[in-house]
């Protein structure tokens, strides 16, 4: 099962779309590395999440909450304790992993239903949405102001701009390889069969606890990680944008959008709608408000019609049909 | 092989199973009979772990297993087929059948095992790479029937094996069961359908409102006018 993992990892494909995605800065504009670097953001969140949501089936809307304290909790650690950010990243990532292995350990506990898990996972994120506008140590309502990115690689700075890009690409593409990672290995067997039916999960002897908390752990953790790269990358840490469960919203809809789990689903979603939206509100914006999020919703719901199960199947469809005649010609 | 000893079970509390006594002994093929809620499935559920007893024991080769989880029983041996087959659509049935003996015990012998379930059910032999959602009803069956196989059961237990199949697979499940049967499997047969239950278990239990309300050897039950009443709720 883990040949899989290595054909990927030695893949000239993936290392030449690494390396040209890796020269963008030099070519594009600093707004497009802008919109690129957010699309990396989303790449990276949207994957971590598909772990827990698209692989085990459970739609979790608690991540706000993972990348909340990535973000507002290392950024209050630098500011008000003066603690190094890569410290700052390491401790809110623990803590990340241990809500996460709460929140997995309520559902197997109360035996939550899908809707049920939904339901609490969102109540969990409000909580934290509340905490953090209501505790000045996290910024309250007015938020966090990071000092200036001058590029000090200890202080967890990446100098802006170009360094920031290379950071999110790696590690998006570390969220990606987690992926591939994680698929290919009997634990993504293991989360797939806790998806597909859970009776049968358990007739055949899968730990369902173990795995819904490994699995809900890994996503956590990933995702306070991003978090906290995203706030740098940011330097305002503003918690309307950080631990808003709308951030959680985004993160579902580009996961689905691009094929829910996927190894490479998540990613496709987040790279064709971040700058879909990005690049609407460019244009239209300015002249008539609101006409961005119509356009948007519209190419949405478009997709999740025409494919339900995401850009990527139809994708590969596509690619079968043009293979076919050929592949039939040589045999 | 199995016992099970004053068993009360249910669900939140509220008992379904009240004061279940049953035996089955090693190699034996056992029928559990009775209509729609008599609590069939709930004693199946409590044998594999799915159901928490509300007091009683359950003994599996002398040892009390009640307070086990679902994953530890499957590692001793009990081996649940659930009703409606619960195949894992998206999978290959190679896969499925792998994922069948993930347990400590049965994993080192998969190639081993897989060769034996091939060799019970050619047809999933042919069409290893398929998806397990493309199968018939049938074929379901069987993989799912071959899946608990790879677990290495000692105790198999068929949840409604002829559900909603064709009379022609049905009786090809059934053959199935008596092979499993003679080559010493232990097999907990759980069935709606009485004469065909009556016709390939050895033993039967009749369930009527969770308590068994009649047992003993298949011509026995047969003739007994309690299982009439159990079926019909006279």
């Amino acid at each position: 099962m883990r040949e899989e993992f290595y054909k990927t990892l030695s893949s000239p494909i993936w290392w030449g779309t690494l390396a040209i995605a890796a020269i963008m800065p030099f070519v594009l504009s600093s707004y497009y590395v802008h919109i690129l670097t957010l699309a990396l953001v989303y790449v990276a969140l949207a994957s971590s999440w598909n772990i827990v949501g698209g692989m085990a089936g459970q739609i979790s809307l608690a991540h706000s909450l993972f990348i909340g304290i990535g973000s507002m909790f290392s950024a209050a650690l630098l500011l008000k304790l003066g603690i190094n950010m890569w410290l700052g990243l390491v401790i809110s990532a623990v803590i990340s992993g241990i809500l996460g292995a709460v929140i997995a350990w309520i559902d197997f506990r109360f035996q939550l239903g899908h809707l049920s898990f939904v339901l609490i996972t969102l109540a969990f994120a409000e909580m934290g949405s509340i905490v953090v506008e209501g505790w000045d140590f996290l910024g309250g309502a007015s938020g966090l102001l990071l000092p200036k990115d001058t590029g000090n690689f200890l202080a967890f700075q990446f100098g802006g701009g170009h360094g920031a890009f290379w950071m999110m690409l790696g590690l998006a593409a570390i969220c990606v390889l987690v992926n591939v990672a994680i698929l290919n290995s009997p634990l993504g067997y293991y989360l797939r069969t806790i998806r597909d039916n859970e009776k049968a999960a358990q007739a055949i002897g899968v730990n369902i606890l173990r795995y819904k908390i490994t699995a809900m752990v890994i996503s956590a953790m990933l995702a306070s990680v991003v978090g906290t790269a995203y706030v740098r990358y940011l330097t305002f840490a503003d918690p309307y944008l950080l631990i808003s469960p709308v951030i959680t919203i985004e993160i579902v809809l580009f996961a689905t959008v691009g094929g829910l789990g996927r190894a490479y689903g998540p990613a496709l979603g987040a790279l064709l709608l971040v700058p879909l939206g990005e690049i609407l509100r460019g244009k239209l914006g300015s002249t008539l408000p609101g006409l961005h999020y119509f356009i948007y919703g519209i190419v949405v719901i478009s997709v999740i019609l025409v494919t339900p199960r995401g850009l990527l199947p139809l994708f590969e469809r596509l690619w079968a049909r043009w293979r076919g005649p050929a592949v039939a010609g040589k045999s | 092989m199995l016992e099970i000893d004053n068993l009360v079970a249910g669900y939140g509390g509220v008992p379904v199973l009240r004061e279940i006594n049953a035996k089955i002994a090693a190699g034996e093929i056992v029928g559990l009979l009775g209509a729609n809620n008599a609590g069939k499935t709930t004693l199946i559920n409590s044998l594999s772990g799915m159901v928490k007893p509300i007091s009683g024991r359950i003994l599996f080769l002398g040892e009390d297993i009640s307070k086990l989880t679902p994953q530890a029983r499957v590692e001793l041996g009990i081996v649940q087929v659930p009703e409606g087959r619960l195949v894992f659509p998206e999978m290959s049935i190679r896969e499925n059948l792998l994922l069948g003996g993930i347990n400590a015990h049965a994993r080192k012998h998969r190639p081993q095992q897989m060769e034996k379930v091939i060799g019970l059910f050619p047809r999933l032999g042919e069409r290893l790479t398929q998806s397990a959602g493309s199968l018939s009803g049938g074929e379901q069956q069987m993989l799912a029937i071959g899946r608990g196989l790879m677990a290495e059961a000692k105790l198999l237990m068929l949840d409604e094996p002829s559900l909603g199949l064709s009379p022609l697979f049905v009786q090809y499940i059934f053959e199935i069961i008596d092979k499993l049967h003679a080559d010493g499997l232990t097999i907990l047969l759980v069935e709606q359908n009485l004469n065909l239950t009556l016709r390939h278990a050895r033993r039967c239990y009749v369930l009527e409102r969770g308590q068994v309300a009649a047992e003993g050897d298949a011509e026995t039950v047969k003739n007994d006018p309690r299982t009439r009443s159990a079926y019909l709720g006279l």
